[in-house]
This record gives structure tokens, sequence and C-alpha cells, in this order.
């Protein structure tokens, strides 16, 4: 079969002992930034971008998605066992996850979290591999207008969907969009935000700006709390879960894969909604909902599926469409820029045995990762120990080195101290830096295919509805604008919304409520 | 290099240590040289900085020829990218350097001849800033058309009798410059889109979002033989003896001669014996076999000069240039 063999050839790409290695580093690491509070996988991945630079595309791109994906099974060992998510994305474990360590099966909730985290992201990367090759048969059709189109719907779909308060998230955004303006005009050659330095004329590098925000930023901000006094973990005993446990959770685990699928498509979406939209549906879902919030099985199971699920899906977006779908994607993104890489819809057919090999490290990864988190999970309690005083002077060390390395220029090292007090304050003042980042990447790709699809329209607006593809995503794009004004307005009508609502209803209350 | 620090990291429980050991590989790049004042030349390795991002043509080119020279010269000479500006960041650097021919530049001949036209003047480079050893090779330009625009010759171009739409590699370019030049002289009323470099260009022509564009002949090679694309001239003033069927804009009759030269600077006041070193280990490198291999993988055109010959026709050809877009009266920056 001819659409096989390409991901047939992606696996042999895998199965190279270098690409396996890189996939086991990058899960190990994964896992070990997920135990540990603070450093998140953006952050992780920001500060080991310029590491990239050194080995070949597919086998950096293994690694890096590695650590995305470990991190969430990394997450859930912490909220389980000290009430400490590891991860955004494992705030909802928290709940029951560690109600079921105080009644003793902390081994159960991390067996089934593991579990239900392995089906979700196989599940994931099957969608995926059937997904992705339907995307890229338009591929030829994706031209400026449709890129424009694209990049507003994402912009639009970050800073409303991102959590926490949403004008902030449109303040981040639009300072993200005035970023990307810095540097000489592509179309006339006038420098823009230059202050005649020839340093910018290119405009301000991606991943000193990641490197900053994101990782420096995230360190200082975690130095400030200080709160992490070592406590004694739970015992883990018993991992593998009973078969009762197991037909409980299964009805969870199998909604979880398919919400987390959906929801990580989604820009804007990723892993943290969609692990607090499965805990919502399983909650509405369940007979007694009162058993949540004391133990119930399905309230980890669910969104520690529906998390790994999200956080396989939200690459298709980036591998087919060149649309980082949230702020690590956008990393990714930079990551496959630095090695000369555009990822959009040629990239399946120009450079299949990147793409299947990155697809298919994730089978691999995500048993390693299984492996991980039931045999071996008590050598991971053990890095909870590590200091933040030794942790973060290394890690800001590492930062700048990197910096450095990226262009041999101090420039970037000046870059990344600056950015990495920008990302510092931000948090601080409770802004979300993911929205600016993001805003920043597509910021660039919207004013450059708007301006060139206006040229090839000459001037004339109205050719954007004249194309099916840019069409349909102007269409989402007012229906993304203007439904939520439209749902208040009913919801005020109705009293309530009514129940068995859509993904994004979910995702609504559940802000609400965390 | 890439092999030991993944195994520390392996090894490695806590993760600060398993970040540190990684990394520690991601700086194999820098790697001063030592610049002495010794007759004796060269006194450590030499440094050739290229302008652009690595794994672009300029920087296979660099590489190519360092690993040859590098043997000749008895010293190493590694490849330093600082990208930025289309390579003036790092002309600008280095022509800053001391002048002993330890820090060398793979100079484009197009941030010469054609960027000035486009940016201000004191973001320009100018060639009488550096010592020029040896100029390399010839990297031309190609005029393609969509398979849609059903242009198979530009005469069909011309007959059309309509405005096209024409993708450019970017402002200041070759790309840009040979187009706008050559559809003035044949009287098409064409719009000018840019694109970031030669590959969404292409891709826009691939998609049909632009009827024509032109791009450097290694990037549009594999698209051509496809049939995917159709070549209607080639910029320079003979045939490309890599597309030997496709004519010279010359021979259709326009007089529009664009191709990317590139050459190896250093700074200026570099000794002469330290020049005719230099010069002797590049002409030595381009006689290997594997240079050579290079070039025809590439499709490039040797055109291995000496210095001074690189200047007066880098010169010639900016005065050319800065005629022509005088003469037309058209301005590569914006004023659309």
């Amino acid at each position: 079969m001819d659409f096989l063999n390409p991901v047939l050839n992606g696996f042999s790409v895998v199965l190279e002992p270098t690409n396996l290695l890189y996939c086991l580093v990058g899960v190990v690491i994964g896992m070990l930034i997920g135990v540990l509070p603070g450093l998140g996988p953006a952050a992780t991945i920001a500060i080991l971008l310029p590491l990239t630079y050194g080995v070949e595309p597919v086998t950096a791109i293994i690694m890096l998605a590695g650590i995305f994906y470990g991190a969430q099974y990394g997450g859930t060992i912490t909220s389980v066992l000290l009430r400490l998510p590891g991860e955004a994305s494992s705030v909802v474990t928290v709940f029951d996850g560690y109600q079921m360590a105080r009644q003793g099966k902390a081994g159960t909730a991390l067996g089934l979290a593991a579990i239900g985290s392995f089906i979700g992201g196989t599940a994931a990367i099957i969608g995926l591999t059937f997904l992705a090759p339907l995307v890229a048969g338009f591929a030829l059709d994706f031209g400026p207008p449709e890129y424009s189109a694209l990049a507003m719907l994402g912009i639009l779909l970050v800073a409303t969907i991102s959590g926490g308060s949403k004008v902030k998230a449109l303040i981040a955004a639009s300072v993200g969009l005035l970023l990307a303006t810095v540097g000489r005009d592509i179309f006339t050659g006038e420098s823009r935000f230059t202050f005649g330095s020839l340093q910018l004329a290119d405009g301000i590098d991606f991943v000193p700006i990641a490197m900053g925000i994101f990782g420096l930023g995230e360190i200082l901000y975690n130095l400030e709390e200080r709160h992490r006094a070592a406590k004694a973990p739970s015992k883990v005993s018993n991992v593998w879960p009973s078969r009762g446990d197991l037909k409980h959770a299964s009805g969870a685990i199998g909604r979880g894969s398919v919400l987390g699928f959906f929801l990580g498509i989604l820009p804007g979406g990723g892993a943290t909604i969609a692990s607090m939209a499965s805990y919502a549906m399983e909650k509405k879902r369940a007979k007694n909902p009162e058993r949540f919030g004391k133990g119930a099985p399905e309230g980890v199971a669910g969104p520690e599926t529906a998390n790994n699920a999200a956080a396989t899906s939200s690459f298709i977006p980036l591998l087919t469409l060149g649309i980082p779908a949230n702020a690590t994607m956008a990393l990714m993104f930079g990551a496959l820029l630095i090695q000369g890489v555009t990822p959009g819809p040629q990239l399946v057919d120009q450079e299949p045995e990147l793409f299947w090999g990155v697809v298919n490290s994730m089978y691999i990864g995500n048993i390693l990762l299984l492996i991980m988190s039931l045999p071996l999970v008590g050598i991971f309690v053990r890095i909870l120990r590590v200091r933040a005083a030794i942790l973060a002077p290394i890690t800001a060390l590492i930062t700048l080195l990197g910096a450095y390395t990226i262009n041999n220029s101090m420039f970037d090292v000046t870059l990344v101290v600056v950015f990495g007090v920008v990302g510092y304050l931000m948090k601080k003042f409770g802004f979300e830096p993911g929205p600016l980042v993001l805003a920043f990447v597509l910021g660039e790709l919207l004013e450059s295919s708007l301006r060139r699809s206006l040229l090839v329209f000459d001037g004339d607006p109205t050719g954007f509805f004249t194309r099916p593809i840019s069409a349909t995503l102007l269409a989402v794009f007012v229906l993304v604008a203007v439904l939520p004004g439209i749902r208040s307005a009913i919801a005020k009508r109705k009293g309530t919304t009514a129940a068995g609502a859509s993904a994004t209803d979910i995702t609504n209350n559940i802000k609400e409520k965390v | 290099m890439k092999h030991f620090p993944t195994r520390r990291a392996i090894l490695g429980t806590a993760s600060a240590f398993t970040l540190l050991a990684l990394t520690a590989c991601g700086g194999n790049v820098g790697g001063g040289a030592a610049a002495g004042n010794s007759s004796k030349y060269p006194s450590g390795p030499v440094t050739l900085t290229v302008g652009q991002a690595a794994g672009g043509s300029t920087d296979l080119i660099a590489r190519a020829l360092a690993e040859g020279a590098a043997k000749t010269l008895g010293s190493p000479m590694p490849v330093v990218n600082k990208p930025g500006a289309n390579g003036a960041l790092a002309t600008k650097e280095v022509s800053g350097k001391p002048a002993d021919g330890q820090e060398l530049v793979l100079l484009t001949a197009s941030l010469i001849t054609i960027t000035p036209l486009a940016v201000s003047a004191d973001e320009a480079v100018n060639i009488d800033d550096l010592d020029i050893i040896a100029g390399l090779s010839q990297d031309d330009y190609v005029l393609v058309a969509s398979q849609q625009s059903g242009f198979k010759s530009f005469k069909d171009v011309t007959d059309a009798g309509r405005n096209v739409t024409f993708g450019t590699t970017g402002v200041g370019t070759g790309s840009q410059l040979a187009q706008t030049v050559l559809f003035k002289q044949a009287n098409v009323k064409g719009t000018d889109v840019p694109f970031d470099s030669g590959k969404p260009a292409l891709t826009a022509v691939l998609g049909n979002q632009v009827e024509l564009a032109t791009i450097q002949l290694g990037e549009a090679m594999a698209q051509i033989e496809a049939g995917k694309v159709s070549p209607l001239l080639v910029f320079s003033e003979e045939r490309n003896s890599f597309l030997p069927d496709v004519p010279s804009a010359k021979e259709a009759g326009y007089d529009v001669p664009v191709a990317q030269y590139r050459a190896v600077a250093a700074p200026k006041g570099t000794p002469q014996e330290v020049k005719d070193k230099l010069l002797a280990s590049f002409q030595d490198t381009f006689k290997t076999d594997a240079y050579q291999e290079f070039n025809k993988k590439n499709l490039l055109t040797p055109k291995e000069l000496t210095g001074e010959e690189v200047v007066t026709e880098w010169k010639g050809y900016a005065e050319k240039y800065k005629e022509l877009v005088g003469k037309y009266d058209i301005s590569l920056g914006g004023n659309k």
C-alpha cells in the first residue's frame, strides 16, 4: 500500500540506535521535569533548543517531543503523592489523586494514570497517522490567503481559550504582535523599530524570546516560591490496578482519549484544557458526582488520558499546517526552523522520514514511559529532593550558554536576559506568556501572508471569500469571535446553559470553577 | 561528539546534571582563533564566517571550501554562522577584525551589488572595506512559470498582454531586480509578491498562487525536472550548462545579467603574502575532485577569479544595476 510505505519507513528511522537513544533521553527528561514542580516542558524545551543545532532534525524533534509528552506522565506523580501538580495539565488530578493516596491507593492512582496516559497517547498517534496525510492532500491549495485566515484564527483562539484573564491574554498577544513587526519590512526594505541597529534588521529571533520568557522567566519566578520543602511522599505500592478499578476507569479512559484528541487539535487548546474538560465531563456523567474530590478513580484516569491524547494531537496543526496550537508547539516550530525545516502542509511529502520518524517515535516513547511510570516510579519520587537553590543557577547558566551558541552572538544573550525579566514580571502580574509568544510567531505569518494575499488580489479584500479554504476559515473566525457573546445572551435568557454541551462549553464551565 | 554527552545524560539521575551534560555539546561551533603577529601564517585556526544560516547554499559552499583549504593550508578552518541582515552583520563584523588573515568572511555579490539599492546607505556594505581573496562560483537565477499560467516561453508572457503576478525571493534580492528590470524592458505589467526565500516562492508557483517566480537554479531544478514548473529564462549572460535548452535573457533580447556570485574576503589591509597564500590554497582546493563534484551536485558554475577580478566585476555589476534601476525608474524598496 502506498500510504503505508512511508509510515513503515518511519519506523526504521525510529529504530536507528541514535534516535532510540534520544527518544529515551527525551522521555526521561520529560518525566524528570514533570516531577519537578515549576520547570515545565515549555521552559525545558526552550532551554534545550540550542542543543538541537548539532543533531539531525529527526533526532532533535524526537527528543523534544519526548520531553513534551513525557512531562504529562511525570506531572501526575507529584499531583498524587504530594498534592503538588508538577504540570499545569495535572492540576485536576490533584482533586481525586491525592485523596486516593490518602486512602492508601496511591499505587492504584498512579497505575491508572499511567495506563490511561498510554492509551490516550497511543490513540492520538493513530489519529495523527490517518489525519495528517489527509490535510497534506490540500498542501498546495494553501497559499497566502489561507495562511492569513489560519493565523488570524490561531491568534484569536489563543487569546480567548487560554486559561486566566482574557483581557490580559489579549494584551500579551498584542505585545507579541508588536514585537513581530520589529525588523526590516520584507516588502519594502524599510527598517521598523530597529533604532538603527543592524542586529535588529532581521527582526527579533524567536528563540531568544522563547528562552527568555519561558526559560529564564520561569526560573526567576520559581526562585520566589520557596515553599517546596520536601514533604515525605506517600508510600507507593501496588501500581497495578485491580481488574475492578480498571473496569471502573475504562469508560473514562475511552472518553478522555477522544476528548483530548479533539481539544489538542484546536489552536489554543492543549493538554491543560483537555484535562480540565475531561474532569468536568466525568463528573457530569457520573451517577453519583459527590464521589469526585473524594478519590474517584475516573477523576484520575479521565484527565490523565485526555492530557496525553491532547499533547500528542497538538502536533497535528503544527506538522500539517505549520500553525502551532500552543506555546510548546511554538517552541517545536522554532526547533524545526533552526533545522532548516519549515513545518507546513508540504512536510509529509517533502520530509516523510522526518514526519513519520517523529510520529512513530511517540509509540516507542509511550511504551518507555509506561515502563518508567509503573515499575520505576519510586526512582522518580526521589528526584523531589533536588533543591531549587541548586537547580536554578545551573539551569540559568545553561540557558545563557545555549543562547550564545545559536548565532554565536552576545546580542542574543542580552535579549534572553531582557525577555527573562519580561517573562518574570508577566508571571508575577498574572499575564500568561503563552499568548505573547504565539502571537509573535503567528504575527509574522499573518502580516506577510495578508500583504501577499492583497498583492495577489490586487488590493481587493473580498478575494479572501472567493477561495473555499480561506472563506471557511474566516467563517469559523467570525463564529469564534461572536459565539461567546451570543451564548451569554442566551444563557441570560434561559438562566443556565443546556446540559450535554459541546467541549468548549465544558471548558468555559470549568474555567469558572478553577 | 554527539554520543558522548548522551551517554552521560542517561547515567545522570538528577535532572540538573542531565540538562548540563546535554547542553555541553551545543557549543561545538565557536573556538576563538589565536591571533598572533608572527610572520608565519597561519598562526592557528582560520575562521570563515558565513552571514547566512547553516544548511543554506552559501553555508554549504563555505563548508566545502573550508574542508579543502584546511588541508592545503595545514591549519583548521572552522565555519561560523552569524546570520543577520542578509549577511551584512557578519561582513561588517569581520571587516573590523585584525587584518592578519585569521578571520575571513564568505561574501555574496548581492550584498555589494543589489542590497544597497534597497536599504539606506549606513546599512549597506562597501566592497572597499574588505580585501577580496578569491571568487568562487556563480549561482544562476531561473524564471519559472506555473502550470496553470500556461506560459511555456517568455514570449507567451509578453504576448499575454495582461497583468501577471510574480514571486521574488525578497526585497533587495537578485530575484526581484532581475524580474522587475526584465518586465520593464519587455513592457509586461506585473505585480511583485515578495517571499522570504526561494522555497516559499517556488511553493507559491506550484500552488498557482503566483504565475511566475525567479529562484536560484539549485532550488528549482527538482520541480523543473518533474515538469511541475516551466523554465522560461536564465538571467546569466550565457546559457547555463545544467539547463542547456533554456535561453538566456540576453539571447531573448533583454539586458539584465543577474546571478549570485560568491567570494572569500578578509579585513582591509591584509598583508599581500597572506593573501597570496590563501589564494593559492583555495586554488588548490578548486582542483580537487571533491570540490568539483560539490559544485556539480549543487548546480554551481565555477567562477574562480582572483581578488582583483572580483572587485572589478562586482563594481561593474553594481554600476550596471544602479543604471538600470535609474533608467526604468524602479525602486526595490517600497513605493507601491
